[in-house]
């Protein structure tokens, strides 16, 4: 009773419509939140990268501890700058980590030599594109686009994760 | 201190190699070594903001590819030690009030180093901090280089300035020899040459002429060579020919002596000759005196003896007695002339005789009277027909001076033989005329005054000043030697330290006037 009387004497009054918006926004947020809670797909260059792959595999590569696929190939990871909606995600669903997190994690990789960093992109075609144009590229997208030279990769026998 | 030519050469070649030794193995080093660390350091500094600038872009732009590419390049550096990048945060309180920078290292190259963040340089490692900012994280990179590649730098500097210097060292040593030989050996043998000519070696000529200014010496010294011998051979024809000349001048001078000496022989002979008929004439006197009262003397000793040959009845020794009283007198009188004569004779011997030299206290009177009637008497002894006043006027107050009286005697002879000479001419010039020579003698201030004046031809002006000279005379040849008065300015100016005083007029008179300085006083 004296909680009711507390929430009915918190939404009325003169500030009542700015609290309103704040509760209709915040629902919005996690609206969206979870709108985007959407699924990654995993491109490679057909030259190097297999056509299916482990999700511990995929981790593997995508941590750095795999320099080189079963041909040779370099591995060349491509992915969204972590200020993306699409970076963002692959940063907290691959990699559990928040962006300066991911951060910190490449820079001591590449500070102690251990690994490659990733390429950074801002938009999807440029990963895309990138992915195209280097063999042993892969890259994290959310939807893959026709191009050649750049095929989906099969993760745990799913197209997208 | 001697510091001979080839030990300056030395000197200054030593000089300058030290010199740039001292530069080569010291200072240049010092210099390029600190250069060296300088571009080491700030090599590493660039390398290190390099690396700082990468991460912070690969932080704030998700762009690793500049920090990957330095790193790279960091890595691949063989002087890398590590490469660390340290974190910076702030650690508050718990009252939020104060807080505290803590430095953490977050990732080191190689992994193997355990760093402090506050790791700094020192003599083996460089250590070089590049400070980043960002929103997610602050902190510095921190490179550390080992020196290793400067050590060797300087090991090589050093080992080229070693091999510099000794090539410099040898090229100065070369140097130095080649300049001792080319200027040292060439100084000293002019140096040798030209005490050997000093010595009287003229064969010393430099047989190497040398292509530059000391050739330019060895040719002068040469010519110079050249030019002695010639000089020294026209000096010693000269000298050939002026020894037959002294030769000559020298017999010449011992026969002048010897005529000079003959001449004043003759002169005192002359004089002398002067005398010697006024001295006959003065002994005459006496020895007439001895002769008559000899005579005398020996009249009366027959007249004593055939006295006493009578008895004693018939001897009158009155008489006898008287007539030894006169025989006595006569002795008397014939001893006194006898004296006399021998007075004059001494008194000739003592003029014929060279001076003595030594004075002694005379009466110069007596000495003027003397001279003044041997001189007259001499003259009439040659000239009868010659008659001359003679006036003497002496100051008899005068005593004794010294003086050395032969030779003032003949300077007296001389002055009375010359006034009687140009009163004689005068004579046979004028008819009418009556010689008068007055000799006079006086005291004036420590000194005595002799004049001797007479009223002959006298002394025309034009010779008035070379009537002292020797060998001067007016008279015809073979009549006089011209050394009379240049003798008595001798004997008075000389050696008594007197004067001759001349004052003439040509037709008229001379006057002689003679000045004798006392010296000594006298005795009496």
């Amino acid at each position: 009773m004296k909680r009711t009387t507390t929430l009915i004497s918190i939404f009325s009054g003169k500030s009542a419509f700015i609290k309103y918006c704040f509760l209709t926004g915040c629902f919005i947020f996690t609206l969206s939140g979870k709108a985007q809670q959407t699924t990654l797909t995993a491109i490679g260059n057909i030259s190097g990268v297999p056509a299916e792959m482990k999700q511990s595999e995929l981790k593997a590569v995508l941590m750095g501890e795999t320099q080189r696929w079963k041909n040779g190939k370099r591995v060349v990871i491509a992915l969204m700058k972590t200020n993306t909606p699409l970076g963002k995600t692959t940063s907290t669903k691959i990699y559990d980590m928040s962006g300066d997190e991911l951060n910190k994690y490449w820079l001591s990789l590449v500070f102690q030599g251990k690994s490659q960093a990733p390429v950074f992109f801002t938009s999807v075609s440029e990963l895309q594109n990138f992915v195209s144009q280097n063999p042993g590229a892969i890259g994290i997208i959310d939807k893959p686009v026709a191009i050649s030279d750049v095929r989906s990769v099969i993760i745990d026998g799913k197209a997208s994760f | 201190m001697l510091i001979n030519l080839k030990t300056k050469i030395w000197l200054t070649i030593c000089s300058i190699v030290l010199i740039y030794s001292f530069f080569t193995l010291y200072y240049f080093p010092k210099q390029q070594g600190t250069l060296l660390v300088n571009n080491y350091e700030n090599e590493v500094q660039n390398l290190a903001n390099t690396v700082a600038l990468g991460v912070k872009i690969a932080i704030n732009e998700q762009n690793f590819e500049g920090v990957q590419t330095a790193m790279e390049f960091v890595k691949g550096d063989p002087r890398l030690q590590f490469i660390s990048m340290v974190q910076s945060d702030t650690i508050w309180n718990a009252g939020h009030d104060k807080f505290e920078i803590r430095q953490t290292v977050f990732k080191t190259f190689p992994e193997k180093e355990h760093l402090s963040p506050s790791v700094s340089s020192n003599d083996s490692l460089i250590v070089k901090k590049a400070p980043f900012a960002t929103g997610m994280m602050s902190g510095a990179i921190l490179l550390g280089f080992n020196t290793k590649g400067i050590e060797a730098s300087k090991a090589k500097i050093k080992n080229t300035s070693i091999i510099v210097s000794g090539i410099v060292l040898l090229f100065g040593i070369l140097l130095g020899f080649w300049l001792a030989r080319n200027i040292s050996i060439p100084v000293l043998a002019l140096r040798d040459a030209a005490r050997k000519v000093g010595e009287g070696d003229l064969n010393q000529k430099i047989k190497r002429i040398h292509r530059d200014e000391i050739g330019q010496l060895e040719k002068a010294f040469n010519k110079m060579i050249d030019d002695l011998d010639k000089t020294t051979s026209d000096l010693n024809e000269k000298n050939l020919v002026l020894s037959a000349t002294n030769d000559t001048l020298n017999d010449t001078l011992v026969q002048l002596k010897t005529t000079h000496t003959q001449l004043i022989q003759s002169e005192k002979m002359a004089s002398l000759g002067e005398l010697t008929a006024g001295i006959a004439h003065e002994i005459q006197n006496p020895l007439n005196f001895v002769n008559n009262f000899s005579e005398v003397s020996m009249e009366l000793i027959t007249e004593i003896l055939e006295e006493k040959a009578k008895s004693a009845t018939e001897r009158d020794e009155a008489l006898e007695a008287e007539l030894l009283e006169d025989i006595s007198n006569n002795l008397e009188k014939i001893a006194h002339h006898g004296k006399r004569a021998d007075g004059i004779v001494k008194g000739m011997l003592q003029h014929s005789r060279s001076s003595s030299g030594v004075k002694e206290p005379f009466d110069i009177n007596a000495l003027a009277d003397e001279y003044l009637r041997l001189a007259y008497h001499g003259l009439r002894a040659k000239d009868k027909s010659f008659n001359a006043d003679l006036k003497t006027n002496f100051d008899l107050a005068i005593p004794k001076i010294m003086m050395i009286p032969q030779d003032v005697g003949r300077v007296l002879l001389n002055l009375f033989t010359n006034a009687f000479y140009a009163t004689r001419q005068k004579q046979l010039a004028i008819g009418d005329y009556k010689p008068v020579l007055e000799v006079s003698t006086r005291q004036i201030p420590n000194a005595v005054e002799i004049v001797v004046k007479d009223n002959g031809t006298g002394i025309p002006d034009a010779i008035k000043d070379k009537i002292l000279q020797p060998f001067f005379t007016t008279k015809p040849t073979g009549e006089g030697t011209g050394l009379g008065l240049s003798l008595s300015y001798d004997i008075v100016v000389k050696e008594h330290g007197g004067t001759i005083a001349i004052d003439s007029k040509e037709g008229e008179f001379s006057i002689f006037t003679i000045t004798l300085p006392k010296q000594q006083e006298s005795i009496g």
